[in-house]
């Protein structure tokens, strides 16, 4: 059975910098945890994304801030209806190589390939919504006062019961 | 988001990070940070990483399990070309750091 090496791409100094911010125990305090209600076939679905993806419709991330200010990131979202393709976006990221993302969103919010899932059963429905975040967070409680709680609140008003995240 | 009520699988590139942030369900994935879900087009990979990181809303049980996805990247880490063409800030500001740590993993080895 395979056992992923997660450092595997990262070049050797970058490697033992986050290594060394990693303990080696696991983690021993309490993981929050929302038990499935429902089967997954049952489950209404949304995506979040740290990519960085916005609408071209909408203000893209604040990357020039943070190349001034290398311990800030921007705290702020957007709102990724089902069914925007990479025809409609921007992807805005210091940490990656972002033109995979705009070739085919899927390698990252992969929006066509739940659509599929949602007409063969696999997944109750893929939410009216999905969301991108920007990938580098430091101060986590504004993040979660200005990004997470208004996400989830949409969510909630929306059916959304699971989440699938894919990090940047 | 667990907190608020939602049931959460990070399909993660680096699942090591479970260990210092505690993860309620991780599908961890040997692929390179910008395309977790896989390649370019290819729509037929991507289902089959995907079917196997959405298993694990079901498979879960108990809060910080992870999942190690079976799949192999088709290219040599070197060939990936996933960072940002310009160095990120923080690891510019970080740079001595990082220096140092490779300095250190050279003389382990």
């Amino acid at each position: 059975m395979k056992v992923v090496d997660g450092f595997k791409f990262i070049p050797p100094g970058l490697r033992g910098f986050i290594k060394s911010s990693i303990p080696d125990e696991e983690f021993k305090s309490t993981i929050p945890w929302k038990p499935m209600a429902k089967p997954l076939a049952q489950t209404t679905v949304a995506l979040v994304t740290s990519a960085g993806i916005s609408l071209k419709s909408d203000p893209p991330f604040d990357v020039e801030r943070e190349k001034k200010e290398p311990l800030w990131g921007d705290r702020s979202y957007r709102r990724i209806p089902r069914g925007t393709t990479e025809k409609e976006i921007n992807v805005n990221h210091l940490h990656i190589n972002t033109k995979y993302i705009l070739r085919d969103i899927n390698v990252m919010l992969p929006l066509a390939r739940m659509a599929e899932f949602e007409q063969e059963g696999v997944i109750g429905r893929l939410a009216i919504t999905s969301y991108s975040f920007y990938g580098f967070q430091i101060e986590s409680n504004d993040f979660i006062r200005e990004a997470i709680e208004p996400m989830s609140g949409q969510m909630k008003t929306e059916g959304v019961e699971a989440v699938l995240l894919t990090p940047a | 988001m667990e907190k608020r009520g939602f049931s959460t699988v990070v399909l993660t590139p680096t699942h090591e990070f479970n260990r210092a942030v505690g993860i309620p369900r991780s599908a961890a994935i040997e692929y390179p940070y910008g395309r977790p879900v896989g390649q370019v087009g290819d729509r037929e990979g991507q289902r089959q990483v995907l079917l196997e990181a959405i298993s694990v809303f079901e498979k879960a049980k108990t809060p910080g399990e992870v999942y190690h996805l079976p799949f192999t990247w088709p290219e040599e880490p070197k060939k990936t070309d996933w960072q940002p063409p310009e160095m990120s800030p923080i690891v510019k500001f970080r740079l001595d750091d990082i220096r140092k740590a490779r300095q250190l993993k050279d003389q382990h080895e």
